[in-house]
């Protein structure tokens, strides 16, 4: 077999050195830009100034906030879909069809549908036609004129984004689910919910995990275009999150090194997050 | 048998929440603004709008090159990395297989000033290279992670077979595992096609010029400065979908796969 160790450094060397170049190198570079002082072209040392930033800048503390509200998002956006494919699971008419049709948005942009979405929000919008369709017309929303609204609009923009994918990890994990053992439980006595409970659930942790860390890291990572199409940003500072200020800050304003600083926030928290999942899934392995 | 009426009820219910902002799309870019804002009536007016206003023909090319580069890129390096990680293991791979799916995990944002920077310095950005660059290295790691776990799942003795009939392992390679590769490509080639057609942030940075746009780039630009029609923003929405859609329609039974890959460990 040792003819067999050159040709594999070959054909493995030039996703090595893709990776390396386009990846790892300007993840390092973000490291070192965030100690300094850079406009994009120029960088002076400046120690951990940027980082002292984050508690000296108040609008570093709304963009935090803004995300840590986001999260809010996250357990809705896992329940839904849990939900849908339960009940898909128990083969429904078309249940096929139907979880065909619900990933099928997932396949349009999220610059098509924050387009849709603005149209839905805005207070001539669809929300306000339906309100008024059921008789609600006294309800005028403009979700997103306001600065906690438009946040609150962009999370629900989010979580309908996310039912697509969601739906389908949760479809695949209770594919996996061994009938027999619902079925020896149920001999044994136990109710649907019992069941639910001691025997699917724990059988889908891996999946749930999964959509959990899928979903925090897309709350983290995915609304740029959402944002941007939506309210770029504001108002005020209403729906500016990590990834937004990041672009607004190195882009709009020429701050390349707080923006690396703060790309070194999110991929801290990222990676936080990730290792939690990895934790835990060592955890279950140790279980069972 | 009421209890499964009122659950498929409940799941077109669901459908229609789902596709309905589809649907306002495509019948929101058969009116003119003012039979939108009535509610009345169709022509076609916007779409004759939307190529006055944009160069959709220029920038749905854009995309179809920027993507379909981008996406050969990712499988002229990942199917034989993951062949190489999963069968032809050598000291360090592992290590190596690690760091790459570790880099799957990294935000864009958190490596995209510097790649900006670079890329600028060397004449890549508004260059259609740069951008099939980027979109191919972000695109690799996870395919490369998939290839791994594919080629993980054939049994040795394929290759054991093609040593006996005396191929080297690059032929090995070439001829058992490129050919047995094709449903694993066809995931990545679904999910990454999505990704790449649907992006916004890379396109914005690396395609500035209005002429080199993707399609949803061009069209990110256009709702952000909020002075379209609605409906000619909707007739562009329509028209930058249905590459990504058909996609989707075409090989959804190999998307499962690419997004259950990271659960089984």
């Amino acid at each position: 077999m040792t003819r067999a160790r050159p040709v594999g450094v070959l054909l493995s060397l030039p996703a090595v050195t893709l990776v390396a170049l386009l990846l790892v190198l300007p993840i390092a570079q973000t490291a070192y830009y965030s100690l300094t002082a850079w406009d994009g072209f120029q960088a002076t040392w400046a120690g951990l100034g940027n980082y002292a930033q984050l508690f000296n800048n108040p609008a570093f503390g709304r963009v935090l906030e803004n995300n840590l509200l986001l999260l809010l998002s996250v357990p809705v956006a896992v329940i839904i879909p849990f939900g849908i494919a339960a009940v898909l699971n128990e083969h429904v008419l078309g249940w096929r069809l139907f979880r065909a049709l619900y990933f099928l948005p997932t396949a349009v942009s999220w610059v098509v549908t924050g387009m849709v979405a603005t149209r839905f929000f805005a207070q001539d919008g669809i929300l306000n036609g339906l309100l008024r369709g059921v008789g609600l017309g006294f309800v005028r929303t403009d979700l997103l004129a306001g600065e906690r609204t438009a946040l609150l609009a962009v999370g629900l923009t989010f979580v309908w984004s996310m039912v697509g994918t969601n739906t389908l990890i949760f479809s695949a994990g209770l594919a996996t689910v061994d009938p027999s053992l619902l079925e020896a439980a149920r001999c044994d006595g136990a109710g649907p919910v019992r069941a639910f409970f001691s025997i699917t659930l724990p059988q889908l942790a891996r999946f749930l995990q999964f959509a959990v860390v899928l979903t925090t890291i897309s709350a983290f990572t995915a609304l740029f275009s959402l944002i941007f199409v939506m309210t770029s940003g504001g108002p005020g500072d209403g729906t500016t999150t990590m990834e937004f200020y990041i672009y607004q800050r190195a882009f709009t304003q020429g701050e390349f090194g707080q923006g690396a600083m703060l790309g070194m926030v999110l991929l801290a928290t990222v990676g936080l997050v990730t290792l939690i999942q990895v934790g835990a899934l060592a955890r279950v392995g140790r279980e069972s | 048998m009421a209890r499964r009426m009122t659950l498929f009820l409940l799941m077109a219910l669901i459908a229609v929440v789902m596709l309905y902002p589809i649907s306002f799309m495509v019948q929101t870019s058969l009116r003119s603004d003012e039979q939108y804002r009535t509610g009345a009536g169709y022509s076609l007016g916007s779409w004759r709008a939307l190529f006055a206003t944009l160069p959709v023909a220029d920038l749905m090319l854009n995309s179809t090159l920027v993507c379909v580069s981008a996406l050969l890129l990712i499988l002229v390096v990942s199917v034989p990395a993951g062949f190489a990680f999963a069968k032809l293991s050598y000291p360090g791979s592992a290590v190596l297989l690690t760091a790459i799916i570790a880099c799957a995990m990294v935000p864009v944002q958190s490596l995209v000033l510097p790649e900006f920077a670079n890329l600028a310095r060397i004449g890549l950005v508004n260059n259609y290279l740069g951008a099939i660059l980027v979109y191919a290295a972000l695109g690799t790691p996870f395919a490369t992670f998939l290839m791994t776990v594919y080629f993980r799942a054939l049994p040795d003795e394929l290759l054991e077979a093609g040593v006996i009939d005396g191929l080297g392992y690059g032929q090995i390679f070439l001829r058992i595992g490129v050919p047995l590769s094709l449903p694993a490509v066809a995931t990545v080639v679904v999910l990454q096609f999505i990704q790449i057609w649907c992006d916004l942030l890379v396109g914005l940075l690396f395609l500035q010029t209005p002429g080199l746009r993707t399609i949803t780039t061009g069209l990110g630009v256009l709702a952000s400065g909020r002075v379209t029609d609605v409906p000619v923003l909707m007739a562009g929405a329509t028209l930058s979908a249905i590459p990504a859609v058909l996609a989707y329609l075409l090989l959804q039974r190999f998307l499962v796969r690419g997004l259950t890959v990271g659960v089984s460990k």
